[in-house]
């Protein structure tokens, strides 16, 4: 499949993507979703700005607010970092059940946050994490949103059209983690999936991705009762009523695995 | 797919009801909505243009209401076709009173999606479906907020 034609420009810098993105361009990180979707012509920029060559927006690391993640650290960055598996390990793991290797290898946190993906994985963890997502823009600079407040609705985020993901914030860990997922095999998209951060007494946070437009953040991980959602996604793979039992099986998997890693 | 819900509008049912077959409420009201011409009684040609994140196409199609019984019950019937795909949808809304300057709207109907976005974007119909409806009842609430 061949794309609509349009103009591109690789970003020099990221107060350069910024200006781009102000002047209209589509912002082009990983390509993972964009790239497939204009190749089948859903979706058909007249510009598009590349990130991908912007230097060192893949760092990883650690100050007093938490573990800073650039927004162009890929999956497999993420996966693999010693410092998140150290200090984070629930945001490496999550990262580890995105797609297959070649995807990991190319999609970045930051396109993947941006893009909403209502089964996307990291979303899940994000808002267990209560993770802080930065933002920025040419007219109104930084601004730090909160991964439940940023995840607005299916493909929809609290950033506005010319505002770019710059990092994500998360939190040293001091409790136990788990992400459990029922993956669609075809495309490694969750089900469902549950990010869990338990503490030894049982209770703790859960994220869970796959089940509603927006990942659902449950702050009681002994009350189940918001994943009886009547709001359920519902495709050709998995109908409402399945993904709302699959979402308690794994939420049970994921609490328990969690628990005993407290 | 099916679709159902019920939304309340804090107007009363007349009101609510006048609102919900006014064009220029409905243009404002439909997600992606540009215009919508009148091209009979109670039926109109529509333009759309639906962006949603990266996924964006423009359909054109017509709005047309059936089967009213004012103040209680109607049909809105939606078409559109486009580059990416086209749409159907049918759907029976019912009014009642939920007390003064209060109306519950039970809505249930069908929508067929077909073409690129129904063949590759099968996973996101029923999200995308849910949040329109979503946008159009919140963005109803915000325009007839002058009207009580």
């Amino acid at each position: 499949m061949i794309p609509h034609s349009f103009d591109y420009a690789a970003a020099t810098s990221f107060a350069d993507a910024l200006e781009q993105v102000a002047a209209g361009a589509k912002p082009l990180s990983g390509g993972m979703s964009l790239i497939p979707m204009m190749k089948l012509r859903l979706a058909a920029p007249e510009r598009v700005v590349d990130l991908g060559r912007i230097q060192g927006l893949n760092y990883i690391h650690q100050d007093q607010a938490g573990i800073h993640v650039g927004a162009l650290a890929t999956h497999f960055e993420v996966e693999t970092s010693a410092l998140l598996r150290a200090g984070c390990p629930l945001l490496s793991e999550t990262a580890g059940w995105i797609g297959d290797v070649q995807i990991r290898n190319r999609g970045t946190i930051g396109g993947s946050v941006a893009h909403a993906d209502p089964s996307a994985d990291y979303p899940a963890a994000l808002v267990a994490l209560d993770a802080r997502i930065v933002v920025a823009s040419k007219r109104g600079g930084e601004r730090t949103v909160g991964a439940n407040d940023f995840f607005v609705d299916a493909l929809t985020t609290a950033a506005e059209p010319d505002e770019l993901v710059k990092e994500i914030i998360v939190p040293v860990e001091t409790m136990g983690t788990s992400y459990q997922k029922l993956l669609q095999p075809a495309s490694g998209f969750a089900i469902v999936g549950v990010a869990a951060r338990i503490g030894q007494d049982g209770h703790g946070r859960l994220g869970v991705t796959g089940l509603g437009a927006r990942p659902i953040l449950i702050t009681d991980a002994t009350d189940l009762a918001a994943l009886n959602t009547t709001e359920a996604n519902s495709d050709i793979h998995a109908a409402s009523a399945y993904r709302r039992e699959m979402a308690k099986v794994y939420a049970r998997r994921a609490i328990a695995a969690a628990r005993a890693r407290a | 797919m099916k679709i159902a819900g019920t939304q309340t509008l804090p107007l009363s049912r007349e009101c609510a009801y006048r609102a919900m077959q006014n064009p220029d409420v409905l243009v404002q009201c439909m997600p992606g909505c540009e215009s919508l011409e009148a091209t009979g009684a109670q039926e109109y040609a529509m333009k759309m243009k639906m962006a949603l994140a990266a996924i964006s196409g423009q359909f054109q199609g017509k709005v047309k209401i059936a089967d009213a019984a004012p103040p209680e019950r109607f049909k809105l019937i939606v078409e559109g076709t486009g580059k990416i795909g086209f749409m159907k949808g049918e759907g029976a809304l019912e009014l009642t009173e939920a007390g003064e300057a209060s109306t519950q709207v039970t809505y249930e109907g069908d929508v067929q999606v077909g073409g690129t976005i129904a063949a590759v974007g099968q996973r996101l119909i029923d999200t995308t479906a849910k949040m329109m409806i979503r946008k159009f009842f919140d963005k109803l609430v915000e325009v007839t907020a002058g009207m009580r």
